[in-house]
């Protein structure tokens, strides 16, 4: 088994620098899959807005990530949301999605306030074929091969575990 | 540590941030005023004279928000929009210069907007002397 550097160090994981300014501190991370490095790498750049607004996918994300890794206040539901426990489950599986008006990245929380992003696709690709479900099994085969040292993820649904800072929608 | 961004034009970069950022106390502001008395998406359309989707995809970036609707979100959420653009300062001892343009947003209230002007008066007056 192996920390999050150690992944690191070994290609397993790549933490996201979220460029921020000098006098921001960063206050929640996120690490990405190496399938989700190459999404953002190579998919994101030539992604239009399906929404036909000024943010491309790629500012919409980059906003997001700015507004998690700063600790600005978040929305729940609005900016992240979990997959309800299926009706065999006492518990949800700890699979979440980060959202934006484009985009749904889909992954899990191995602390408070620290994101693993697995896969990521379009909100509209995502609605049209209904991936949800088959996302979130990805992201748990994905969770369930990485040999990070245990517990590799916060259990359940719950925001006030694994965001420290977020509001509820109006 | 092998860490990576997310490529993107520094101007883009400040706008997409800028833009969510107003977005943002917009949301959080009709939050607030929902817990303190009420107020609902649908009693700002009514006002505004537009469906209440449309209201909600603004908030939500689903739609883009004009500079006029900013001004009208903050008056029926009993705020006033202040936007600062105070000059780009490079830090004594620093070793680059500071790229990202410095400016910040801030819906507040009436009553606490002349506090806010005075404290940057204030310390704009201590940086001066």
């Amino acid at each position: 088994m192996a920390t999050i550097p150690q992944l690191d160090a070994a290609g397993s994981l790549f933490k996201l620098d979220p460029a921020l300014d000098d006098d921001e501190q960063e206050l929640r991370l996120l690490h990405t899959s190496p399938r989700l490095r190459a999404w953002l790498e190579n998919e994101l750049q030539g992604l239009q807005s399906a929404a036909n607004i000024e943010m491309t996918p790629a500012e919409q994300l980059d906003a997001l990530i700015h507004t998690y890794s700063s600790g600005l206040p978040l929305v729940f539901e609005r900016d992240f949301k979990a997959f309800q426990p299926k009706p065999v489950q006492p518990i949800g599986d700890g699979v979440w999605y980060l959202k934006t008006p484009d985009l749904r990245i889909f992954g899990w929380f191995w602390r408070m306030d620290c994101f693993i992003g697995h896969v990521a696709d379009t909100t509209e690709r995502v609605k049209q074929f209904d991936l949800y479900q088959g996302y979130r099994g990805e992201v748990i085969r994905f969770r369930d091969g990485l040999p990070l040292d245990e517990p590799k993820s916060i259990p359940g649904d719950d925001p006030n575990v694994v965001i420290s800072n977020y509001d509820l929608p109006d | 540590m092998s860490s990576f961004q997310i490529t993107i034009s520094p101007t883009r970069r400040a706008a997409a941030r800028f833009i969510t950022g107003v977005r943002r106390a917009l949301q959080l502001a009709l939050i607030e005023e929902s817990k303190k008395r009420g107020l609902t998406q649908s009693d700002i359309a009514r006002e505004l004279g537009v469906h209440r989707s449309v209201i909600n995809r603004e908030l939500r970036g689903d739609k883009d928000m004009t500079m006029g609707r900013v001004g009208e979100l903050a008056f029926l959420l009993g705020r006033k929009p202040v936007l600062l653009l105070p000059e780009k300062k490079v830090s004594e001892g620093s070793n680059h210069v500071v790229d990202v343009p410095q400016y910040s947003v801030q819906v507040t209230s009436t009553a606490s907007t002349t506090a806010i002007l005075e404290k940057e008066l204030e310390t704009q007056h201590v940086a001066a002397a």
